[in-house]
């Protein structure tokens, strides 16, 4: 089998920086295989995936050194667009990419470009969409497609140039677990057909059925080898700031032979060995931390006035001062709904939402901002200013605090999500993971008894993931209630007291978390999985919900 | 929210080649500025309600109903004191109202109201793609035509997350309800700055989408969507241009007037 991509000696320096985004990258994939590229934020990954279809160097302009040939092709000399009808590159942002007011004419896009004949055109759409599962979408508007469906379709519209690599870039960050589960089967059928794939993902799961793994770290190439090699590795992967498979850190930390990248490999191993006797789940007793009801919803209805469905019915639900709370769920569950009414940025349609007690329409909006703050998903969409201070210390000055008391509590703020010293920083240029920390910081400012935070891992890497969340159970311990609405159910588990399991604007489920998580049959309903770990857990009948738990329980 | 007017149907209408149908919409906003007797404009309006109806463009009058009435009864109650008519009806000072002006200003409203369904005809059964195809098969150059119909893509895009922005902001205390237009303008800053930068983020990300898909907007390519003039076509065209030049023939006669005026 011939070598379909072959980099050799490949650095790169954006221009008007000075750190370079890729050292001396050596590597070679060979035809019809399967590469997954992890590493952390900023390690160069992304500008990997731009070097092999040539938007580095022609699209980022920079010091460029080494060679990189794709097929006998030097990338570096061709244009984007020839490189185009040899690999495939899906960005992680779906939503940029999709541009056309019909499924079909996204897909023929790449074809017309490539100046195919209208049947050839045709012949494709049908092909790629049927090949995507989206054929019965053919006339459907993109923006109403679902997240995984617009993942989907991003993949159709690359395929369809037909190009024998494919590289995606993060596929699945942004997208719920059904959404995820949707392109990893058509990433499955793309490795059916022998195609070379190249794909970026922090999860050690997607990684597992590799045949190589890439590991990246500050812009150098720290390991390449097959998952089973790679993927065992704990320290190299916690120094790249990749989460390690939790069967295999588990294994390590008991002292157990072997080295499970999945849960099914591990319960084969324990089997084996006779490693532990599996026993009744104990189940914990109900969480009431006695604490007064801080936040309440009765009743509650809710139907967006755009369109005629319901988003939430007969949402019932108390929230306890000084919780810790994960609301968990499809998109399209009502979560984010949910959310949206418990700091009054949604009214209810039918029923009350009550505010220790009172109803929220009596509280104006200005005031419900300093008892209940809510960060948005993404930082960008409310970051505005030239530095760190002005951003966090808004909304004291929207309340007509005076300068000393903001420097105070700015200064307090920053300390607690772990950016004093950042003062005089210009957001803009921060990391994904500190532009979250300051977005955070300056909800905190307002000093709210209740914080709610949209999705606060994704976009992170594991190890930024961790540090926000535990600045969050730092903030519990301090006498906070936080609620979180993650897709991560790793997050969910490890973090959170209490889950809420949402679907179809409804409470399917809600018990304290590790009651939550060993009922996999109605968690299964929806579409939703334990962490590998708790899945583990609930056949051995431990009642950790953390590693170390584990490990203490079992040892 | 869609502020798309496309209706995905599949009438005669819908079927037609988008250049006819720019044609055919210049023809139908021609045959609308002929007349001006509100009996003759009550006419033309009634045929297009027909068209729209058989074109299934209803639901967007509906969801216009607003802006059609608001246009026929201000058009109504504004124009008599802006045209004179010789048979007054009724005067205060300079202010004079006659019998003409009165039917002027009706014929005005129809008008209005007729331009509007004109649109919304064929915005209802013309998609974004088709009508700039249409305009680069008229003589568009494709760079220019693209550019026209990615902005306009782009709207609804911006418009959402200028929403999630306001909600935000909202949420840290922003509040964009009180105020006068000063302080509001002040108030576009936390609004106005993450907007601007999504905007450019978007726009490069889609740039590297594009380039990816091996667009090349200076080089030759083909079209998946390839509208023919067929005989409909040449018949609709053939049939809007004699209604328009008979209007036009009975305008000069002297019919469908009742002020010498546009």
């Amino acid at each position: 089998m011939g070598v379909a991509i072959s980099i050799q000696d490949l650095s790169f320096t954006h221009a008007e920086t000075t750190r370079p985004a890729l050292q001396h990258i050596n590597g070679e994939v060979e035809e019809g295989t399967f590469v997954v590229i992890m590493g952390h934020e900023g390690a160069g990954k992304s500008t990997l995936c731009y070097s092999l279809n040539a938007l580095v160097p022609r699209f980022f302009r920079g010091e460029y050194a080494g060679q990189v040939v794709v097929h006998n092709v030097e990338v570096a000399r061709a244009r984007v667009a020839e490189m185009s009808r040899r690999v495939g590159l899906v960005l992680q942002d779906f939503e940029a990419q999709l541009f056309s007011t019909s499924v079909e004419l996204e897909v023929a896009f790449g074809p017309e470009n490539l100046c195919l004949s209208r049947d050839e055109i045709e012949r494709r759409i049908d092909h790629y969409l049927r090949f995507v599962g989206l054929a019965e979408m053919r006339r459907r508007e993109p923006a109403s497609l679902s997240g995984g469906q617009k993942q989907r379709l991003a993949i159709a519209s690359v395929l369809a140039l037909e190009p024998p690599i494919v590289v995606m870039d993060e596929p699945t960050s942004d997208l719920d677990p059904v959404g995820r589960e949707e392109v990893f089967s058509v990433s499955d059928l793309l490795r059916q057909e022998r195609r070379t794939l190249v794909v970026v993902d922090q999860d050690p799961d997607t990684a597992v059925d590799a045949d190589q793994v890439w590991l990246m770290r500050e812009g150098e190439m720290v390991a390449q080898g097959p998952p089973r090699q790679v993927l065992t590795d704990l320290a190299l992967l916690e120094s790249c700031g990749v989460q390690p498979p939790p069967t295999v850190a588990l294994f390590q930390a008991l002292g157990w032979p072997g080295q499970p990248l999945t849960v099914e490999e591990a319960i084969a191993l324990i089997r084996q060995h006779n490693l532990a006797q599996p026993r009744p789940l104990q189940s914990p007793a109900a969480l009431t931390n006695g604490r007064p009801v801080i936040l309440e919803l009765r009743d509650v209805d809710y139907i967006y006035p755009t369109r005629a469905v319901e988003a939430l019915s007969g949402v019932n639900l108390q929230i306890r001062e000084g919780e810790f709370l994960a609301l968990v769920g499809q998109n399209g569950s009502g979560k984010t709904t949910l959310a949206k009414h418990l700091n009054g940025l949604l009214k209810p349609t039918r029923g009350e939402v009550l505010f220790r007690g009172r109803p929220l329409q009596e509280i104006r909006r200005t005031e419900m901002a300093r008892h209940v703050g809510y960060v948005f998903q993404n930082p960008d969409h409310q970051i505005f200013s030239n530095t760190v201070r002005e951003e966090v210390g808004f909304s004291l000055r929207v309340a007509g605090m005076d300068a000393r008391t903001i420097e105070e509590r700015v200064a307090e703020a920053l300390a607690v999500v772990g950016l004093s010293g950042y003062e005089d920083e210009v957001p803009f240029t921060l990391t994904k993971g500190e532009r979250q920390r300051v977005a955070v910081a300056s909800v905190l400012a307002a000093q709210p008894q209740v914080i709610i935070l949209d999705e606060p891992t994704t976009g992170l890497d594991y190890r930024h993931q961790r540090s926000m969340m535990e600045m969050l159970r730092d903030l519990h311990r301090r006498g906070h209630t936080v609620i979180i609405i993650t897709h991560s159910m790793w997050v969910a588990a490890e973090y959170a007291e209490r889950a809420v399991v949402m679907k179809d604007g409804r409470v399917l489920l809600d018990a304290p978390t590790r009651v939550a998580f060993a009922q996999e049959p109605i968690l299964a309903e929806a579409s939703l999985r334990p962490p590998p770990l708790l899945r583990l857990g609930n056949w051995l009948g431990t009642s950790g919900l953390t590693l170390e738990a584990m490990v203490e329980e079992l040892r | 929210m869609n502020i798309f007017l496309y209706l995905d149907e599949n009438t005669w209408f819908h079927r037609l080649d988008p250049r006819m149908k720019i044609i055919g919409v210049l023809l139908l906003f021609g045959l609308i500025m002929v007349f001006n007797h509100p009996l003759y404009m009550a006419a033309v309006a009634l045929g297009l309600l027909v068209l729209g109806a058989a074109a299934k463009a209803l639901p967007n009058f509906w969801r216009m109903r607003y802006i059609l009435a608001l246009l026929v009864v201000f058009s109504t109650v504004l124009w008599p004191f802006f045209a004179k008519g010789p048979t007054p009806l009724w005067s205060w000072g300079r202010l004079e109202v006659s019998r003409e002006s009165l039917m002027y200003a009706v014929a005005m409203g129809l008008r209005l109201a007729s331009f509007v369904a004109a649109g919304l005809i064929f915005l209802s059964t013309t998609t974004n793609e088709e009508f700039t195809h249409g305009l680069i098969r008229l003589g568009l150059p494709y760079p220019v035509a693209f550019a026209f119909s990615t902005a306009l893509r782009l709207v609804p895009t911006f418009a959402g997350a200028g929403a999630t922005i306001v909600q935000a902001q909202i949420s840290r205390g922003l509040d964009v309800e009180s105020g006068n237009i000063f302080q509001r303008a002040g108030k576009f800053i936390p609004l106005g700055v993450p907007l601007f930068i999504y905007a450019v983020r978007h726009t490069n990300m889609l740039a590297m989408a594009l380039e990816s898909k091996g667009f090349n907007p200076g080089e030759p390519r083909t079209w998946y969507l390839n509208p023919q003039m067929r005989r409909a076509d040449y018949l609709a065209l053939a049939f809007l241009t004699v209604l328009f030049l008979a209007a036009l023939f009975l305008r000069l006669q002297g019919y469908g007037q009742v002020l010498p005026r546009l």
